[in-house]
């Protein structure tokens, strides 16, 4: 059986293993190290041996190798390494830290409230510390980053409505959870240059990232990317990585961590969000105004938390055609572990707060939720609220599948629907290069393999330009020394940039002789954050879904019964990997649904482990799963890796609401559903004295 | 350095017992002390294993009594045709537990001994009546499984003993056992319920919600005086709910399994009608 | 400590301490397939078989295996029913939770020669697949099973 080898098991001669002495505190300033009861045959990272690096982030450089104030539970203030594992973790234990603790804050409505603990008072909440022009922190606050988008005049767009719903919806932290956990090893060579072989899905990010901490030109900075087993966006940007790059330099050897189930859980999470809706209508459901604020937890860093609200913020616009909109979205800092990248960038909250609102206008307008989005999505040829002209857009037929495959008009009851879009990454750029070996071809592209087959694709996709068999050709893993640049492997899009660098670098090679070619795409565009206005995204990822559920009135217990999920993918490359990404997208989905949330006691996380923390077993799919691919001759590839997921929570709430059960949280626990039941039935017994 | 001791009788292994007491970790089947260890919480010194004993994974029947060796692992119980036409709520508990890899590890005296509230066999093996047989080098005594346990992974097992049997009295008549979940399909009990019917009466032991198995003697004599229909089941159900004070964990707040608790109880003694 | 057992159909003499499990020991034997996962023997991803039925690599102390015969993917044959099943249907993405998942349908498939859906959902709910795969490693075991 072919096995997948992954950044863990390769070894490297005299390698020693990291561990990590984390803060027990959320806030607090480290006051003292002490190392006296280090056993000898160890080496340890203190606070003074990294005072003077550089600060990092991917949006805002918030970030230190050694964090002074640690600013959540776990976050790293110290580090060791020796020669096995077992001893580094008991040395890391050997090492007391004491600290001076800082009041701390836990939600985000709180963290941007008079009075609230600053948790980057002289830095990151500054413009000297955005990595691009696109970032917009509040100084003197919590909020790192505000989005705005102003479309029309919402005021007079209410005035005029003849409905108005408002409400405020809630989605908890989730863990990505992959399989793998993350896993690193660093080394430095001879003549100075540092070699990091990483889980992750950015490597010129962290080249970049770890170049400016380190004090390197970003040449001197090598990262190879193996295949990853799983990510989801929790292996992004700098996470180890610099910590375990300067235990190596300080042991003079080879170094590598691997953290345990329960360091994932302090490591990336995903955005808690609070997102309030206020939606006007006609009578007859033209949507009129739309208002969206949004409150994402990014946690101790912003790490890419300004993207993310940006996202939430367009994205939960919906797909609909709407004359008056304001989008207000923060990205806030909480001590609370650091909120990244989760497949879905955002997309997840904002489409569970804006597709359970419009089933609640759909009720108060006494309309079909079916009628009242049809009335309103978005056509070739209109605009979107970002004033981008919408183009290939399908998101009609994606909801008509989803009701078909429920059966929907025949009878809704049980029954609820979601219709999304999402974007991807833009500006962004991919480069690739190909050339001719003795048996067929070697490309080297640095998007990286974490499962969704990317480098299948890619040997598809050469297969065909190349006129070769998909065995002929070779892809090795990212190495930033060999591999052309791309922006990072993130937000749906490598099958479709790299896909069409790789025509171009095959054209290349074809007009030189065959030998070697190199190819280069961009996608130009980006929104204005303080107008919302521009290009979000050269092309859509748009999709539905439905689900048919049914409750347990006496335990809350909510048993999906069919599930379906339609996605626009234009051109499917490889169709065993897009079908994966559907049904993996869709489970996924679920956990956010029905299962899955981060707790926490005073900003220390109390189910760190996979048994308190819930995730979908083969036991869970839905009885009835299926999913649709919907192409269109002559169509452009268009990334699925992420669509699939956002519209699982909403349509099963929506579900749950035509049977009286309202909810505005995620998760959907059995024991809020059982809540919302008797709070249903108080209310119809209520009506009946 | 851990120190490795396999005794090969029950006797050298309750010598060593009586020497070491807590000092030695006694080991099963493994897969509870394997969790401690892996997350560093326990750091044996020396570990005591019960693998090479002979004949104590038995499981046989003598004279209409089930008696379960401590070393019988639960798939053996789940298997065990003993066991599925004699008590075949005891073979559904056990199969329930986990998933097939835990099973095929773990064991009938490592769960009891363990003690963790959120496992399925001691709430079943307390609704039948079962119990444990503890040796020592001083002799051996029976204990139900209520005196057992007594709070969260703690026994009544002495420092010198072990427990090495599990006796089950024949099965008195209609049994079941509802194991609810509130999350995943594999989540461990939420609440668990183990119903008990024969001519002795209604016996129905509540696991996974408080620290020990819970049973309310009073509340089940009131169906005594007939077979349970649905409003007295119900009544059982309710006061089932407001007699135990269940604890919060994260599958469910203690208001939130009270709940549960009286549904999953009215279920379980109306499926006994 | 020495423990001699076989492994992979071969006699071994594994050099361990007494306190660590086989998921370590094997891992430094070369054998990758066996992963850390959980640490808690709930995924299924450290799954090895032991006389012929999946354990957790993670719970099992390698001195529990002594005498005993230890199965890992990387000892099936090349063209064993169960993974050219999971290659068929591409019941795998990033690949980490398959080996688990073949040697618990391996012996699955042994015990219930034509599972139906609940069974295999009884067999493998145990181990997790993060990716999602879980339909088409479903659609895996049947063609195994079929096989």
């Amino acid at each position: 059986m072919r096995l997948v080898h992954y950044s863990q098991d390769a070894g490297l001669d005299g390698m020693w293993h990291a561990a990590f002495v984390r803060s027990p505190v959320p806030h607090g300033r480290v006051c003292s190290v002490d190392v006296s009861a280090l056993p000898p045959d160890c080496v340890a990272l203190l606070p003074q041996d990294t005072a003077a690096l550089g600060r990092y982030g991917c949006q805002l450089k918030d970030q230190r190798v050694l964090a002074d104030p640690a600013r959540f539970v776990g976050d790293i203030v110290a580090a060791v390494a020796a020669p096995t594992r077992s001893r580094a973790r008991a040395a890391a234990q050997a090492v007391g830290v004491d600290f001076d603790e800082l009041p701390a804050v836990f939600d985000p409505l709180a963290a941007v409230a008079e009075g609230a603990p600053l948790l980057h008072p002289e830095s990151g909440a500054s413009a000297q510390d955005k990595v691009s022009i696109g970032v917009r922190p509040l100084p003197g606050t919590n909020v790192c980053h505000r989005f705005r988008l102003f479309n029309g005049d919402v005021e007079s767009g209410f005035a005029a409505s003849a409905v108005v719903v408002e409400e405020t919806f809630r989605t908890a932290s989730a863990q990505h959870a992959p399989m793998e956990p993350h896993a690193t090893v660093a080394r430095w060579t001879e003549d100075g240059r540092l070699e990091v072989t990483t889980g992750t899905q950015t490597p010129f990010n962290l080249r970049d990232d770890l170049a400016g901490a380190l004090g390197l030109e970003p040449e001197r900075v090598r990262v190879i990317a193996p295949p990853m087993g799983g990510s989801f966006g929790a292996k992004t940007f700098t996470r180890l990585e610099a910590i375990v790059a300067c235990l190596a330099r300080k042991a003079g050897r080879p170094v590598q961590a691997v953290l345990d189930r329960g360091e994932e859980f302090v490591t990336l999470n995903r955005h808690p969000a609070v997102v309030r809706v206020r939606i006007g209508a006609e009578p007859d459901g033209t949507l009129v105004a739309k208002q969206l604020d949004c409150w994402a937890d990014t946690g101790a860093y912003a790490d890419c938390g300004p993207g993310v609200a940006t996202k939430m913020g367009y994205a939960g616009v919906g797909p609909y055609r709407i004359p008056h909109v304001r989008v207000d979205a923060l990205a806030v800092y909480t001590n609370l572990p650091p909120n990244g990248a989760f497949r879905g960038y955002g997309a997840t909250q904002s489409v569970w707060a804006s597709e359970r609102a419009m089933d609640l206008l759909a009720e108060r307008l006494d309309m079909s939720p079916l009628e009242l989005r049809r009335r309103n999505l978005l056509r070739d040829g209109d605009r979107f609220a970002t004033g981008e002209v919408m183009r290939d857009v399908h998101f009609e037929e994606c909801l008509q599948s989803a009701a078909d495959a429920v059966d929907y008009e025949d009878d809704p009851r049980g029954k609820g629907l979601c219709v999304l879009l999402k974007g991807m990454q833009t500006p962004s750029r991919a480069a690739i290069s190909v050339e001719r070996t003795p048996v067929g071809y070697v490309i080297r592209s640095a998007s990286c393999e974490m499962g969704q087959g990317i480098r299948d694709s890619l040997r598809l996709q050469g297969a065909a330009l190349l006129g070769c068999e998909p065995g002929q050709i070779e892809v090795p893993d990212p190495d930033t020394d060999s591999s052309p640049f791309d922006t990072r492997t993130t937000s749906s899009r490598s099958t479709y940039m790299m896909g069409r660098a790789l025509a171009d670098a095959v054209r290349d090679l074809e007009a030189g002789g065959g030998e070697r070619g190199y190819g280069e795409i961009a996608n130009e565009g980006g929104l204005d954050p303080d107008t919302g206005q521009g290009i979000a995204s050269t092309h859509w990822h748009q999709g539905a879904a439905a689900a048919q559920v049914r409750v347990d009135e006496d335990t809350g217990r909510v048993t999906v019964e069919r599930l379906h999920a339609a996605v626009y993918a234009g051109r499917v490359v490889d169709r065993a990997g897009a079908e994966l990404q559907n049904e993996g997208s869709m489970i996924m989905g679920l956990g956010t649904a029905l299962l899955e949330s981060i707790e926490h006691a005073d900003g220390q996380i109390t189910n760190a482990n996979l048994s308190d923390y819930s995730v979908p077993a083969l036991g869970d799919v839905p009885a009835e799963m299926t999913h649709e691919l919907i192409e269109r001759d002559g169509a452009e590839v268009h990334g699925l890796g992420e669509t699939a997921l956002p519209p699982v929570p909403a349509a099963i709430g929506n579900a749950l609401a035509s049977l009286g059960v309202g909810l505005a949280e995620l998760p959907m626990t059995a024991e809020r559903v059982l809540e919302a039941l008797e709070a249903r039935d108080r209310q119809a017994a209520g009506a009946a004295v | 350095m851990t120190a490795w001791l396999a005794p090969d009788s029950l006797e050298e292994a309750l010598d060593l017992r009586a020497e070491r007491g807590a000092e030695a970790t006694v080991l099963a089947g493994g897969t509870f002390l394997g969790i401690l260890m892996n997350q560093g919480f326990l750091v044996p010194d020396t570990l005591l294993s019960l693998g090479r004993i002979p004949a104590l994974d038995g499981i046989e029947v003598v004279d209409g009594e089930l008696r379960l060796g401590a070393m019988a692992t639960h798939r053996a119980v789940e298997r065990s045709a003993a066991v599925r036409e004699g008590w075949p709520v005891l073979a559904r508990a056990f199969s329930l537990v986990a998933s097939p890899r835990v099973r095929n590890q773990a064991t009938v005296g490592g769960v009891m001994a363990d003690a963790d509230y959120a496992s399925d066999p001691p709430a079943v093996l307390a609704a039948l009546g079962a119990r444990v047989v503890l040796r020592s080098a001083r002799g051996e005594r029976a204990v139900g499984v209520g005196d057992l346990i007594q709070g969260y992974y703690e026994t009544c097992i002495a420092e010198d003993e072990l427990l090495v049997q599990v006796r089950v009295p024949p099965s008195p008549g209609r049994a079941v056992y509802r194991k609810f979940r509130s999350r995943s399909s594999e989540d461990r009990p939420c609440v668990a319920v183990a119903a008990v019917r024969g001519a002795a009466g209604l016996r129905v032991v509540v696991g996974a919600v408080a620290e020990r198995p819970q049973e309310l003697p009073d509340v089940c004599a009131l169906a005594d005086t007939s077979l349970p229909d649905f409003e007295l089941a119900a009544e059982i159900g309710r006061r089932y709910s407001e007699g135990i004070e269940p604890m919060s964990d994260s599958r469910g707040s203690a208001g939130y399994r009270r709940k549960v608790i009286a549904a999953e109880v009215r279920r379980a003694v109306e499926a006994l009608a | 400590m020495k423990v001699e057992l076989v492994l992979n159909e071969r006699p071994a003499a594994l050099e361990c301490e007494a306190d660590e499990m086989v998921l370590e020991v094997l891992r430094r034997e070369g054998l990758t397939s066996v992963r850390a996962t959980c640490g808690i023997g709930i995924c299924g991803a450290c799954t090895v078989l032991l006389d012929g039925e999946p354990v957790s690599g993670c719970l099992l102390l390698a001195t529990q295996a002594a005498g005993r015969e230890l199965t890992t993917v990387e000892g099936l044959p090349a063209e064993h029913p169960v993974p050219r099943a999971f290659e068929a249907e591409h019941a795998f993405q990033c690949g980490w939770c398959t080996p688990g998942m073949v040697l618990t349908a391996k012996r699955l498939i042994e015990e219930t020669p034509q599972p139906t859906d609940e069974q295999i959902a009884e067999g493998l709910g145990g181990n997790l697949c993060r990716c999602g795969c879980y339909v088409k490693i479903r659609a895996a075991v049947k063609r195994a099973a079929a096989a």
